[in-house]
């Protein structure tokens, strides 16, 4: 057991599971490009996140996000840059409930996900105090928001509405169909990010 | 010494039951060009990734035996150290550019910067082998503008820039167009004119019988037969095998035209033509 | 070949500065915001954030990326104005609504800051080229190998979108509907995401042996095939920019 928690922080990484996290991030594109052309409520922009985090564990996961987030602040808009912390969390969190074998079934996968959009509400909360005054320049969210503020509740714990209602359905339903395509992956895709196999002797 | 000795040779791919690679043992020249041929599943790649020293670097799993490339046991050593000695090129040439360099130039350099090459080695290298490739005037076109059959070309000026003594290609054409085909098998044709040894797998066997000096017929991943063109593809049992023996050698036997004395029939035109003529 | 960068390829004073001093600045500038809240303070270093970007040549470049945040400065604008909880003074009303001189206050610090945090990263964005920066970070001691994945992400996301829009067509040529309900329309998302995804694990498989058989996993030090380039006054730019940050630190202190 000692050894296998060894190889789950392991940051020394394969080939394999660094090329991994530019195809994650061009499947996070790829995800909100198809969500916005179904005109569907969610952003679903972190699948790639998720499933390099399922493939190869937490530290390939939480580069996928934070890169990710870097990577869409230099090409389209500086301000997500803010949330690599974030998408960074989300990598680790869906990494390690996967190692520790949370992504078995549907029903595990969706405690995986309310985990996920927890842990991303927690995290995103401060960021959102420090640089936009507790808002996210989410619609429904910052509606919560001020519908929260309007009755009294304190600034940090509307904020931390607002970062729930824009999180956690997002997370909820990126993780289940992250779980849903990883199910449905051949084994020799899968095989080769794993970081702890070693050679059997013939 | 032989450059490429297997003795033994067993391999299975990590969560499979069956083994891949079964007891294979042959040695291969310097300067040869072997031809690796088989069905799908005979297990033709997987030969390549363990000489290359992939297996069971790159794909853990089980394995048995040994291969030695240039004296260097595979299994003991890094995939980078193996490199300078053996370079595989493969089907789909564009997973084969690295995708972080933007000119064609660039791209030959990655793998002289990974191996910490000086400045001026690398630009004599790149230079010469864009030229040998015939793509020095792409050299400064971004790689994915490129055409099929050009780019397969930079991904082998990339691999021979290492200046490995071994180059296997694993059906290098099979995603080009017929001219893209061409260009490539042109530039294995002076490769092996110059002396190159070459692993080349391949679904086209007019291709396998005109360059090949001896064939590796595999199924299941054992070592059916390990001979000439000639004896492989004149095999009565070939179709069991998967493998069609070229248009060729088939109106050969059907006009039973051979090699005298022999059950040999001919695999090229030109051999064909020869024996007509003698006829 | 369109690589993903918003990068401008101009000749300029900015262009010709060392990407880490570029970057340093963007770090200084929002820094400055916090530590100096006042409005007039910020709207100085936005003033200078600007002339950065004329002198650069690059202002027009830099209003569609400022278009992409005008929700959120909208919004802070009209949520801090109606509801800080701050808020005593009256501006105008609106109905039931009220507009508050507080919140206006601390709405004009956040939208200021916003703006400078804009402006700084497009500084830095729109006058370096992506393999400049990563270059210079590289030999400043970032892995070789995150280096790779960033300049690849580049490269492969224009690609992946060309691939995206082919299955996109061949699923709708198939009858997959993309319009109608919810839940049709998440139906629809499966068939279309899970050959992108198949496709870009393939593709990532071959392209690590490849990497892998062009010495990637080489423990040997790298070598660079272009010659660094040299920048003129990093260090006393760099020297200037930190003294900034520090002046700013010990005014807060003292006044």
């Amino acid at each position: 057991m000692n050894n296998n928690k060894k190889s789950m922080w392991s940051l020394k990484l394969s080939t394999a599971a660094i090329v991994l996290i530019p195809a994650a991030i061009g499947i996070n594109y790829i995800g909100k490009l198809f969500a916005s052309l179904l005109r569907l409520p969610l952003w679903l922009d972190s699948i790639g996140t998720v499933l390099a985090a399922m493939l190869a564990g937490p530290v390939i996961g939480a580069a996928a996000g934070i890169i990710n987030n870097i990577i869409y602040g230099i090409t389209v808009s500086p301000v997500s840059t803010v949330y690599a912390i974030t998408s960074g969390a989300i990598g680790i969190t869906v990494g390690v409930m996967a190692y520790k074998g949370w992504i078995a079934n549907v029903k595990k996968a969706t405690i995986v996900g309310l985990v996920t959009g927890l842990v991303a509400a927690i995290v995103s909360t401060p960021l959102n105090m420090i640089f936009w005054g507790g808002q996210t320049g989410n619609i429904w969210g910052d509606a919560f928001y001020t519908f929260l503020i309007s009755n009294d509740v304190p600034q940090w714990l509307a904020s931390f509405g607002d970062s729930i209602v824009v999180d956690v359905p997002d997370k909820v339903v990126t993780v289940l169909i992250s779980y849903f395509i990883f199910k449905g992956l051949p084994k020799s895709l899968t095989n080769i990010y794993r970081q702890d196999s070693e050679i059997e002797e013939l | 010494m032989s450059i490429i000795e297997v003795e033994n040779l067993k391999y299975r791919y990590p969560d499979l039951t069956d083994l891949v690679l079964d007891d294979l043992s042959f040695s291969v020249e310097k300067g040869e060009c072997l031809g690796i041929v088989g069905e799908n599943t005979a297990g033709k790649s997987t030969l390549c990734y363990a000489l290359a020293g992939l297996i069971p670097h790159f794909y853990k799993g089980a394995y048995g035996g040994k291969v030695t490339v240039n004296g260097l046991v595979v299994r003991e050593h890094e995939i980078a150290e193996i490199v300078e000695n053996i370079g595989l090129v493969f089907e789909n040439p564009f997973s084969q550019m690295t995708g972080a360099k933007k000119t064609v130039y660039e791209e030959v350099a990655f793998g002289l910067e990974n191996l910490g090459l000086d400045r001026k080695e690398m630009h004599r290298r790149i230079e010469q082998y864009l030229k040998l490739l015939d793509v020095f005037g792409l050299k400064d076109k971004n790689p994915f503008d490129l055409s099929g059959g050009q780019m397969q070309r930079v991904a082998i000026a990339s691999v021979l820039a290492m200046e490995p003594d071994v180059l296997i290609l694993d059906e290098p054409t099979s995603q080009l167009d017929p001219q893209g085909s061409r260009e490539v098998f042109e530039v294995i044709e002076q490769l092996t004119e110059k002396g190159m040894t070459i692993i080349l797998v391949e679904h086209k066997m007019e291709q396998i019988a005109q360059y090949a000096d001896r064939v590796l017929l595999l199924h299941q991943g054992r070592q059916v037969a390990l001979d000439t063109p000639e004896k492989i593809f004149s095999r009565p049992d070939l179709k069991g095998f998967g493998v069609t023996p070229p248009v060729v050698t088939n109106i050969s036997k059907a006009l039973n035209v051979r090699y005298p004395d022999s059950e040999l029939f001919p695999v090229t035109i030109e051999a064909f033509k020869r024996l007509e003529e003698a006829k | 070949m369109n690589t993903m960068t918003l990068y401008v390829e101009k000749d300029s004073p900015v262009h010709r500065l060392d990407p880490l001093v570029k970057l340093l600045y963007v770090f200084a500038s929002i820094a400055l915001t916090y530590i100096l809240p006042e409005p007039l303070f910020i709207a100085g270093v936005l003033f200078v954030t600007l002339l950065l970007l004329v002198i650069g040549k690059v202002f027009r470049n830099s209003l569609p990326i400022l278009t992409l945040s005008m929700f959120l400065i909208f919004s802070l604008v009209i949520v801090q104005g109606f509801f800080h909880p701050d808020n005593v003074t009256e501006l105008f009303s609106i109905g039931p609504l009220v507009f508050y001189e507080e919140g206006l206050y601390v709405a004009l610090v956040l939208v200021l800051r916003v703006l400078v945090m804009i402006g700084s990263f497009s500084v830095l964005i729109l006058t370096t080229s992506p393999d400049e920066m990563v270059e210079r970070l590289i030999k400043k001691g970032m892995s070789p190998r995150i280096g790779h994945v960033i300049l690849s992400v580049l490269q492969l996301i224009p690609q992946m979108r060309a691939t995206t829009s082919k299955i996109t067509d061949a699923q709708r040529s198939r009858g997959m509907e993309t319009e109608g309900s919810m839940l049709t329309r998440i139906k629809a998302f499966f068939p279309l995401m899970g050959p992108v995804v198949l496709n870009s694990l393939n593709e990532t498989k071959e392209r690590s042996i490849a990497l892998e058989m062009r010495g990637f996993g080489s423990s040997t030090k790298k070598t660079f095939l272009n010659e660094e380039k040299q920048y003129p006054y990093n260090k006393l730019l760099a020297g200037i920019i930190i003294a900034i940050v520090i002046l700013g630190i010990v005014w807060r202190v003292m006044v």
